[in-house]
């Protein structure tokens, strides 16, 4: 709900979607409503069809069944008002970073140098100006696909996978300028495996085998795991204690972080019977220590539990 | 170590089934192709006659000549059309004979017979003057001769009549001035083709077309936009093999500058178009390196440009004519050498044309705005 009681447009909406790859269904009723100004993520393990997905959005790859409206228009004529930064580098390495922007620019009509020189200004990529694209390094690069994405000023930005391969401190600075956008009433659509940026999205869904299996906010979806606890205790990784956990019934992910091994089960199991498992296999009886549900416990817990189906 | 690298290219030759189709298929046809096609010896070479005479003994000639199957005579009406019928390509060699032949002969006066041969092609011009020569075989001029019963001994010419040979447009046959021309075709389709053939497949091996892809441009605009760059640059290109051609060997200057750069112009723009076309239907850069010089070498070996169309038997003439450089090879020798008239070179502007159009809508058809 907007302040003034009105419900937000929805920006991008699709219906269904599906596409096959020869026999095989990369993408299966896939379902979007994003509202104006939403940054939505799609999360998901590699060959989950995220790519597929943002491709048929964008309208650049045929879908096998469904709809797609961006502002409630076709595709085809919406070209002109979204924005796509494909997860590899796609601008012109033998070009300049100014001539890369100059041609996207143009690509939509824009020629208003003054308004690019202020982007590069803002992109901090004015010192590489005369740089050519294929010698900047991976972060900045990442920075001239989206401004050459952003140059015309789209409604709605498709991004796949924008930060992969970028370190921390990049990556920051890509989201403010993502949290900028989306307060000028951007609408942004981004596909990632990582937990970390997951977190800083308004919207997420989750997508494994060309299915969402699960949607909701940062927060809320943690619950589609449902009733469940997760325990953590100071451990070295063992694999047969994974395995004898596994075995549990009640448990749902096991996972090893640095020093740290994280359990989570449903509910209802005993604390004690699971120190059990790890004494029967160490002969060491360690404290489970209650732990709080991260969103990486859930996307593995889920992704772990359909593989097992 | 180094047998992990032969192993290793050999498994990533594999996984291209097409590429390998290209490098064991194509030879094959090729080699199938030139056995059947390449032929050094001609036959039915067109001629036009005029005779004017219209007697047993000018009948006797024109039936010596049809008789081995080299030439194929037909009639013109005028001694001016002989020679305009080689300007215009239709023929290759001509022959007239004159009114007064057999009253000459009659009186043992050694008529002249014109005999023209096509000098554009120095070999084919030199086989058809070896050719012409059963014209004045024994079994032609036998009949030949004539003496009055009663008449005194005298000495008879020992050929009743003369066969004048002219060499038409190349008279001093110059070789440079027949290969020449076309080969500066050659170089401008390989240039054309590998130039082009490389930049749609390149911008989808380095991503920059999916990046492309999601603008809002048409398919008309992008094959155009990608034609017209590549069109200027083997245009320039093309005048400037033309000029060192002009200032090394010596070529001659065209009938006409006016008709050349629009030869030049459609030529350039059906070789672009068609190498944008193998850039389309190619996946790698590869497989559009292999496709383009596998269009180039049937172009060079059956296009006339070294063997003449006549020595290129029927069945597969058919293969000669879908070979745009064909009409390229037949208008510049017409423009450079044979000063062919514009009515009778529009057959083979319009077949380039037509070239043009067809791998240009071609393009834009096959160019999918999907990945």
């Amino acid at each position: 709900m907007n302040p003034d009681g009105t419900n937000p447009a929805v920006v991008i909406e699709a219906r269904s979607l599906s596409k096959y790859y020869g026999d095989q269904l990369v993408v299966d009723d896939f379902s979007v409503a994003i509202e104006q100004g939403e940054i939505f993520g799609l999360l998901g393990p590699n060959a989950a069809g995220k790519t597929t997905a943002i491709r048929m959005l964008c309208g650049i790859v045929e879908r096998d069944a469904g709809a797609v409206s961006i502002n409630g228009a076709a595709i085809a004529s919406a070209r002109n008002r979204i924005g796509y930064v494909s997860q590899r580098f796609g601008q012109y390495a033998e070009l300049t970073v100014w001539e890369n922007l100059r041609f996207y620019a143009e690509m939509y009509r824009v020629t208003d140098e003054a308004l690019l020189d202020d982007l590069l200004d803002r992109y901090a990529l004015e010192p590489f100006r005369h740089q050519r694209a294929g010698n900047l390094s991976g972060g900045y690069q990442r920075r001239l696909a989206l401004l050459c994405a952003v140059a015309h000023d789209p409604d709605v930005l498709f991004l796949d996978e924008p930060t992969a391969g970028i370190d921390p401190v990049t990556r920051k600075l890509l989201w403010d300028e993502f949290y900028a956008l989306s307060a000028r009433g951007k609408t942004l659509f981004v596909t990632t495996h990582y937990m970390e940026e997951a977190q800083r999205c308004h919207q997420l869904a989750f997508i494994d085998r060309g299915r969402i299996i699960a949607r909701g906010t940062p927060l809320t979806i943690k619950q589609c795991l449902g009733d469940v606890a997760v325990y953590a205790v100071k451990f070295a990784f063992n694999p047969s204690v994974h395995k004898a956990l596994l075995a549990n019934e009640a448990v749902l992910l096991v996972n090893q972080f640095g020093l740290e091994l994280r359990i989570v089960v449903a509910n209802h199991s005993s604390r004690s019977q699971l120190e059990q498992v790890i004494a029967d296999e160490t002969g060491e009886r360690l404290d489970l220590v209650p732990s709080e549900l991260n969103l990486e416990d859930v996307f593995i817990a889920l992704t772990q539990h359909r593989k097992a189906d | 170590m180094m047998w992990a690298i032969v192993k290793k290219e050999l498994l990533q030759l594999r996984r291209d089934p097409r590429l390998v189709a290209l490098i064991v298929v194509m030879p094959l046809l090729l080699l199938l192709l030139f056995g059947v096609a390449l032929k050094l010896e001609p036959s039915n070479v067109k001629m036009a006659y005029l005779d004017e005479d219209q007697s047993i003994f000018s009948n006797l000639i024109k039936t010596g000549i049809w008789s081995d199957g080299y030439f194929q005579l037909y009639e013109v009406s005028t001694k001016q059309a002989v020679i305009e019928e080689i300007r215009a390509g239709r023929a290759k060699a001509g022959m007239h004979i004159p009114a007064n032949f057999s009253a000459l002969l009659a009186e043992n006066q050694q008529p002249h017979v014109d005999f023209y041969v096509d000098g554009t092609m120095p070999s084919l011009a030199t086989a058809m003057k070896y050719n012409s020569s059963s014209a004045t075989s024994e079994g032609v001029t036998n009949d030949m001769y004539f003496s009055a019963a009663d008449a005194p001994n005298v000495v008879i010419a020992e050929e009743p009549f003369i066969l004048d040979t002219t060499i038409l447009f190349n008279p001093d046959e110059i070789e440079t001035w027949f290969f020449l021309p076309g080969i500066i075709g050659v170089l401008v389709m390989q240039i054309a083709l590998i130039l082009t053939g490389i930049t749609i497949v390149r911008e989808r091996e380095q991503h920059t077309l999916e990046q492309l892809l999601v603008t809002p441009m048409k398919k008309t605009t992008f094959v155009i936009g990608k034609l017209l760059p590549y069109v200027f640059i083997a245009l320039v290109d093309f005048y400037f093999i033309l000029g060192a051609g002009w200032a090394v060997f010596d070529l001659p200057q065209p009938s006409s500058q006016l008709l050349l750069f629009l030869l030049a112009a459609i030529y350039v723009g059906a070789m672009i178009s068609l190498g944008l076309l193998i850039s389309l239907i190619s996946q790698t850069q590869q497989q559009a390196m292999f496709i383009a010089i596998f269009i180039i070498i049937p172009s060079i070996l059956l296009s006339g440009l070294i063997f003449p169309l006549e020595a290129i038997p029927q069945i597969v003439r058919p293969i000669s004519y879908i070979i745009p450089f064909t009409y390229f090879v037949d208008i510049i020798r017409g423009l450079l050498i044979k000063k062919t008239l514009l009515v009778d070179l529009l057959l083979p502007f319009a077949a380039l044309s037509c070239f043009v159009i067809l791998f240009v809508t071609a393009s834009i058809m096959k160019f999918r705005q999907k990945l």
